[in-house]
């Protein structure tokens, strides 16, 4: 009982805090070139790890695959089913949790030391709005580069697919190809494009509110990264529940019309 | 300058500050002391809406603020500056940076003449030759003096320190003391410091409040201060002699 009314709590917090930053944008936003700044940050640090991991979830799921189809002789559709789960499901998933342990982390570290150190008082004391001037700023640059970051990783998991199925499967690389546009649609894409830009919005969200809200010093620190990337990791299986739910419901309404 | 009427602050069931009534005037050099936990530096916050009180009422220049939005803070706290008990200095930034932040938030000048302000104010310091450096270049003394120069760039009308000479070596620590001494009487601010120093307030304080358990117990000049009678005052008078 006491431990669901604390993740209420928790929950409501996040979402005034998440208002909090929206009206910032909208009444106060901050400067172009801090938003760059931090897009630039994110991207340069997390870009190898997410097309890494892109390219081998890729390659994960056609080996995966491939033993299964060959076993009822549907090799044939092995590219198209690969790419669909992949794009749809696995793929934004996977990489969603390495930019948490990434990105999300580095985040609530840098703000939560900020906010021990009395740094974040320091802003507030110099007449200016935290929200305006540390918040947002990263809040958008997480969005934009994450956004960025598992679409590339994504469409490196369609070549990671085709390369480690070739070298690794004896997969035929034209019949791999042939059948991806039979079976990935574009509903498909779509759905993955959402699921990207609502894990982009919960890592953001999650990894500034933990931050922002630090207490405690060195150890109020090390409890923000961990719960960030519990958080981060738990809200994004939820929402990838949520997205694909409502994906369903969309593409049986495009079916019916 | 600043008045506190029936100040109370709680965490929780802890009543940190048990309706304090100062009236702090403008000009003055003001010691707040007290042991660790009393609420020196929580009233510092509360003046300057890092927090805000239960009850009571904070009047900063003929002006009610206990109730003030953290919009209504920002003017103030242009006015009020705090100088944190760690330099608190933003260490992406460059020292430089560091004290043009507030001139660039408050004021439209052009970068030669923020530049020559952050000059003025690291000079005022005794600093120089640091612009580029970044916080963690330089010791944990000249950090403090950074900030303090962060502070004094915006030239307020009113200093708050929240124990500006802690974790400082005796050397370092006086050269402090007599910056806070000069910056107030070249600058003309009121200075608000909490300290446990009773040594130095009795050198460059015009009046010297002792805080305990949330209560002002005894308060007045430093003259005054030296005939006390309070337990309290007696043994930081006691442990300010052993150090001479």
């Amino acid at each position: 009982m006491k431990s669901t009314a604390l993740f209420f709590n928790r929950l409501g917090e996040i979402m005034l805090f998440l208002k909090d930053v929206l009206t910032t944008l909208w009444v106060r936003p901050c400067r172009l070139e801090l938003v760059m700044e931090q897009i630039w940050h994110v991207t340069v640090q997390s870009f190898p790890t997410t097309a890494m991991a892109g390219f081998f979830v890729g390659g994960i799921m056609t080996v995966q695959f491939s033993m299964q189809v060959n076993e009822f002789g549907a090799a044939a559709y092995l590219g198209g089913l690969a790419t669909s789960a992949t794009i749809r499901e696995v793929g934004p998933m996977l990489i969603a949790f390495m930019l948490s342990g990434k990105v999300g982390a580095f985040t609530s570290a840098e703000l939560g030391t900020m906010k021990v150190t009395e740094q974040i008082d320091a802003i507030r004391c110099l007449g200016a709005d935290p929200i305006q001037e540390i918040i947002l700023p990263r809040f958008l640059g997480i969005i934009i580069s994450s956004f960025f970051l598992l679409t590339v990783g994504l469409m490196l998991s369609v070549i990671g697919g085709a390369t480690l199925g070739v070298v690794f499967a004896g997969i035929n690389p034209q019949e791999y190809v042939r059948h991806i546009p039979t079976i990935l649609g574009i509903p498909s894409m779509i759905s993955g494009l959402i699921k990207c830009m609502s894990y982009a919005l919960v890592l953001a969200t999650i990894c500034t509110y933990m931050g922002y809200f630090t207490t405690g010093g060195a150890k109020g620190v090390g409890r923000a990264v961990v719960s960030t990337s519990v958080l981060t990791m738990v809200s994004i299986v939820v929402f990838d529940w949520g997205t694909s739910f409502l994906g369903q419901l969309l593409q049986s309404w495009f079916a019916v019309g | 300058m600043i008045k506190y009427k029936k100040l109370v602050k709680s965490f929780g069931t802890r009543t940190v500050l048990k309706g304090i009534d100062l009236h702090i005037k403008a000009g003055e050099i003001v010691f707040i002391l007290g042991t660790s936990g009393t609420g020196k530096s929580v009233l510092l916050k509360n003046t300057v809406g890092l927090m805000k009180p239960d009850s009571g009422e904070i009047w900063i220049d003929g002006e009610n603020v206990s109730n003030f939005s953290e919009q209504q803070f920002l003017p103030i706290r242009k006015k009020c500056g705090m100088v944190f008990q760690h330099p608190a200095l933003f260490d992406s930034l460059t020292i430089y940076e560091n004290i043009a932040f507030g001139l660039r938030k408050h004021f439209n000048l052009d970068e030669t003449e923020i530049l020559k302000r952050v000059e003025q104010a690291l000079s005022l310091v005794n600093l120089e030759n640091i612009l580029t450096k970044r916080p963690g270049e330089i010791s944990y003394g000249m950090q403090k003096r950074v900030s303090l120069a962060r502070t004094v760039v915006l030239q307020p009308k009113v200093l708050l320190f929240d124990e500006p000479t802690t974790g400082l070596d005796p050397v370092t620590t006086n050269s402090i003391n007599t910056l806070i001494q000069n910056l107030s009487r070249k600058l003309n601010t009121t200075s608000m410091v909490v300290s446990h120093d009773m040594q130095c307030a009795l050198k460059i304080a015009d009046h010297i409040v002792v805080l305990d358990q949330g209560q002002i117990v005894d308060q007045g000049t430093p003259k005054q201060l030296l005939q006390s009678q309070v337990p309290l005052v007696r043994d930081f008078l006691a442990e300010a002699r052993d150090l001479l």
